[in-house]
């Protein structure tokens, strides 16, 4: 772990990978840590200075190594123990961190702990899963994968009872009434936390705990669960970060925050939903309504805010008017659609609109939390439906235009998935090498906002104020802390906006533009005019000299 | 194009800040603050409701209020402390509200609405009456859909109507309106209205605006400037309209007035259409009115019959001025014979025909005009009530059909008069 500030996170701009699919060292078709380490250099180029793996444990991947068999090691396919360590370490050398998946909830089916507890009902392992001899306790609880699953329960034919599982049939959850499980999951903790990671992100904590006549969601057992991970994680490793993967409200993800003894971070999931929903509709009625409606946080706590993940879009906190709204605009092929979710990365959602990316990570960058950069974003990467699941959003990092675009060197038959070859986002089209060579490609273009980003704190630490002009396609704010301020106004319209600001409280105030340091008029107390054109945003660092 | 003197400097800045919008609701007032919230949430609840991801506003234009009137369309606003979740449009509902100036009357609210929506390309626009206190959110739908989904261009309303409710719109307006444009158009004086952008465009630039007739008549002025020059009909089922009983309201001369003033200004500024028009045709309805609405007791006429009578034989010297002679005869027969009073539909055509002939030759001033018609129109009134007061809505329907097919007789006469005055 990088030693430093205790809340490092704040600060982090974090750039989630597959190391599945981002580069592979050994020709095998498969991404692995020797990859992943020699492109580190890159990564610190583009100005992240946090790594987000997704989950390398060993696995029988059907659901893409989120069904763990073996905490305690990394899959051989993406190279030895000794790989991990020396990634980690360089990464460290680069002040780069690193978070790792923890997949509390449930294992594969095919973990030793599950196959011992199943092999008998009186075995010491069986109480580490939760079992039934009926499907109908807990009734009523939804079923996250809809598309795929009919039950929360599944007959288990060997030892004869249904097995409780929130996801997958092949992922049953653990039993956190077991006090063995949590000690267990502690050890892996511990473990990880051993050699050197910065951060867990915490996958599905809502559902731990399981209690009748409830939703099963958010249980006060679950939180008790959590305090006692974080407690043990503060005692021996101050500063290693929790992230938690709630997907929720954030009124109700408030409580994993607890009072700043739980999850340092959560994810911001409706914010996320609801930037696509504005730029739609060119109205910041969502986007405003969400950031009014996100409760403060413990001071050493901070949202994690993305644009777009590993899973899908997802589309379970919303209307079913805005739901309806959001699979017209952004999957009108059916196949998009997937879960209550569409399963599609940046560039193909915003039609390849480099104005609206543009707009979209503006606002990613600027709105209070911890922004994530899902990769092969920053180059404006495709997705490919057909792939299954949502595979289509994991496909190889695009690194040039060669032979299956620099990620591999095995045959393109071996490659874990395809590559995206069609003319618009295909490798040959969009890829790394051809972007580091143009100086206004995506790619430079996202390095630059990093950097501007990250030259102050106001954008991670800084409280945000909403102004509330009369043009309801402009989203302006202010963004302070300590005695720096920034003004952020985004046109999320299609079309040139005018726009007048009551910057009266700013009034004596001189607007540095921070991209191309361009000096505007002074603030006065008459309403202060701005036009923007179509999708453009400023962000104006506010002078008093 | 908009006039745009019509538009304060300060409007306009609120109009760039709303931009494009696909739906405008406008609203006339003049001190309406005991209804009008109730009509903006409505029509707020009608967006959102029916027209979640619509871009609109909701534009009032107050001729000078001093009861609160705009303060309270400003501040009204259905609940929103529901949810993350919870159902509501998608896009924000704007609000405007500013006075207007000029000429007071719904005429000038209309103009500046229009204007507005002309700026702010507007595709569907309602007018709404502040006063109407039976205003539901799917008023809003059923008004703007036929302009959004089909090709109309103008939406009238239609209202369930007991056989005593409305006898100046359906014993005058609506026949005359029929027998003259040609459209079989239920409601003509519009109290509320759907239109397209493309005729409040064509109105914007009509020099009518200019006259007298349009501050007060401005209903049936769009009616009438909708059907002589193309543009679509269309009509629209609502529910059942009901006032506010608390406004004072002028009096039947003075409506009747306005109301002949109206139709006399639109017959002469569309004679070149109406005069040639032939058989009316059906206008194409949405929405399905009632079955049944509650008819009541059969009115007592008694003194609208003795009114009749008395001033069909004081004001005869004036009739003789205005009336051919066979039509004369007719009304005096009515109002001396003994027994219920009978008016028959065919005496009654040619009585308002005769009637506008003499506006049109100005026999005498128009004031005096609609004076003297006003106790034969009572005597019509009367003499429909006695016979179809209690019936029902079919047997109206029948009895006011009967009423339009005599006035489309009625109308070649008249035309060829028309003509040679």
């Amino acid at each position: 772990m990088i030693a430093g500030d205790p809340l490092w996170y704040k600060d982090a701009v974090i750039y989630q990978i597959h190391v599945k699919t981002f580069f592979d060292s050994d020709g095998d078709g498969v991404g692995d840590f020797k990859g992943l380490t020699s492109k580190l250099d890159y990564l610190e180029l583009l100005g992240v200075n946090t790594l987000w793996l997704l989950p390398t444990f060993p696995s029988p991947f059907r659901d893409d190594g989120y069904d763990i068999a073996d905490y305690y090691s990394i899959h051989p396919m993406y190279g030895t123990m000794d790989d991990f360590t020396s990634f980690l370490a360089a990464a460290h050398e680069r002040g780069l961190r690193v978070v790792t998946e923890l997949v509390l909830n449930h294992t594969s089916d095919r973990h030793p702990w599950f196959q011992e507890a199943r092999s008998s009902r009186d075995n010491p392992r069986r109480d580490w899963y939760v079992w039934s001899d009926s499907d109908d306790k807990y009734r009523g609880v939804r079923i996250i994968f809809l598309d795929t699953e009919v039950s929360n329960w599944a007959w288990d034919p060997v030892s004869k009872q249904y097995y409780w599982h929130r996801f997958f049939s092949h992922q049953p959850d653990l039993n956190y009434d077991n006090p063995a499980v949590r000690q267990e999951m502690w050890r892996v903790m511990e473990f990880w936390a051993g050699l050197g990671v910065d951060g867990f992100r915490v996958d599905a904590v809502p559902y731990l705990v399981e209690r009748e006549g409830t939703t099963c969601e958010g249980m006060p057992e679950t939180h008790e669960v959590i305090r006692y991970l974080r407690a043990q994680l503060d005692a021996h490793f101050p500063g290693l970060m929790l992230l938690a993967e709630a997907n929720q409200v954030p009124e109700l993800v408030r409580p994993y925050f607890g009072d700043g003894d739980e999850f340092h971070m959560a994810f911001h999931f409706p914010l996320m939903t609801r930037m696509f929903m504005a730029i739609r509709l060119e109205d910041r009625g969502p986007l405003a309504d969400i950031i009014r409606r996100t409760p403060e946080l413990p001071a050493s706590c901070q949202w994690a805010v993305f644009l777009r993940n590993h899973d899908e879009l997802t589309l379970e906190m919303v209307t079913p008017e805005e739901r309806e709204f959001m699979y017209d605009e952004y999957a009108r092929d059916p196949a998009a659609r997937l879960n209550l979710g569409i399963r599609r990365r940046l560039a193909p959602l915003l039609d390849g609109d480099r104005r609206r990316v543009e707009l979209m990570n503006g606002l990613l960058m600027s709105l209070p939390g911890s922004p994530i950069v899902y990769y092969g974003d920053e180059i404006g990467m495709g997705d490919n439906v057909y792939l299954g699941d949502r595979n289509g959003v994991r496909t190889p990092m695009q690194w040039s235009g060669g032979w299956n675009g620099g990620f591999s060197s095995a045959d393109p038959e071996r490659l874990a998935f395809a590559m995206i070859s069609n003319p618009v986002y295909g490798y040959q089209a969009v890829n790394v090498l051809a972007q580091e060579r143009t100086h206004h490609s995506l790619l430079n273009w996202t390095r630059r906002l990093i950097r501007v980003r990250r030259s102050t704190r106001v954008f991670s630490r800084g409280t945000i104020s909403l102004l509330d002009p009369p043009n309801q396609r402009v989203l302006a704010y202010v963004r302070a802390y300590e005695k720096e301020q920034v003004l952020v106004v985004n046109n999320l319209a299609g079309t040139v906006q005018a726009v007048e600001l009551d910057l009266s409280s700013l009034a004596g105030a001189i607007p540095v533009e921070m991209f191309g340091q361009s000096l505007f008029p002074r603030i006065g107390t008459q309403p202060y005019l701005l036009t923007l054109g179509p999708h453009a945003f400023y962000w104006f660092r506010l002078r008093r000299l | 194009m908009a006039d745009e003197s019509l538009l304060s400097d300060d409007l306009l800045r609120q109009l760039v800040a709303v931009g494009h919008v696909d739906i405008l609701v406008g609203i006339p007032t003049l001190n309406n603050a005991t209804t009008v919230v109730d009509v903006v949430r409505a029509a707020q609840a009608g967006i959102g409701g029916y027209f979640p991801r619509a871009r609109s506003v909701i534009f009032n234009a107050d001729s000078g209020s001093d009861d609160g009137t705009p303060d309270l369309v400003r501040d009204a606003t259905t609940d929103d402390t529901g949810t993350v979740t919870a159902s509501r449009p998608l896009r924000t509902t704007q609000r405007i509200t500013t006075p207007y100036h000029g000429l007071p009357g719904k005429g000038s609210a209309v103009r500046m609405i229009f204007a507005v929506a002309d700026l702010l390309s507007a595709d569907a626009i309602v007018v709404l009456d502040p006063d109407v206190i039976s205003l539901t959110p799917e008023w809003i739908p059923a008004l703007v859909r036929p302009v959004r989904d089909t090709t109309a261009d103008i939406v009238a309303p239609l209202y369930p109507r007991a056989p005593a409710d409305g006898p100046l719109v359906t014993q005058l307006v609506r026949p005359l309106v029929r027998a003259a444009y040609g459209w079989r158009l239920q409601e003509p004086l519009m109290g509320e209205f759907g239109c397209s952008r493309r005729f409040a465009g064509h109105c914007l630039e009509r020099p009518a605006w200019g006259s007298g007739a349009i501050p007060d008549g401005v209903d049936l002025w769009m009616t009438g400037e909708a059907l002589a020059n193309g543009f679509r009909p269309a009509q629209t089922a609502l529910g059942p309209r009901l006032l506010a009983r608390a406004r004072t309201r002028p009096g039947l001369p003075d409506v009747f007035q306005q109301v002949m003033d109206a139709v006399y200004a639109c017959l002469e500024m569309h004679d070149s259409y109406w005069l040639t028009r032939g058989p009316a045709q059906p206008v194409p309805c949405t929405g399905t009115l009632p079955g049944a609405v509650e008819v009541g007791p059969r009115p007592d006429v008694t003194g609208m019959a003795q009114a009749f009578a008395r001033d069909v034989v004081a004001l005869h010297p004036v009739l003789q001025k205005i009336l051919s002679d066979a039509t004369l005869a007719g009304v005096t027969a009515a109002a001396t014979a003994p027994g219920p009073l009978v008016y028959p539909d065919e005496l009654w055509a040619a009585t308002v025909f005769e009637f506008l002939l003499a506006y049109h030759r100005a026999v005498m001033t128009r004031e005096h005009v609609a004076q003297t018609l006003l106790p034969l129109y009572l005597g019509r009134t009367a003499s429909f009530l006695q016979q179809y007061g209690s019936s029902g809505p079919a047997v109206v329907q029948d009895a006011l059909e009967s009423l339009g097919q005599a006035f489309e007789l009625a109308k070649p006469q008249a035309a060829a008069q028309w003509k040679k005055a």
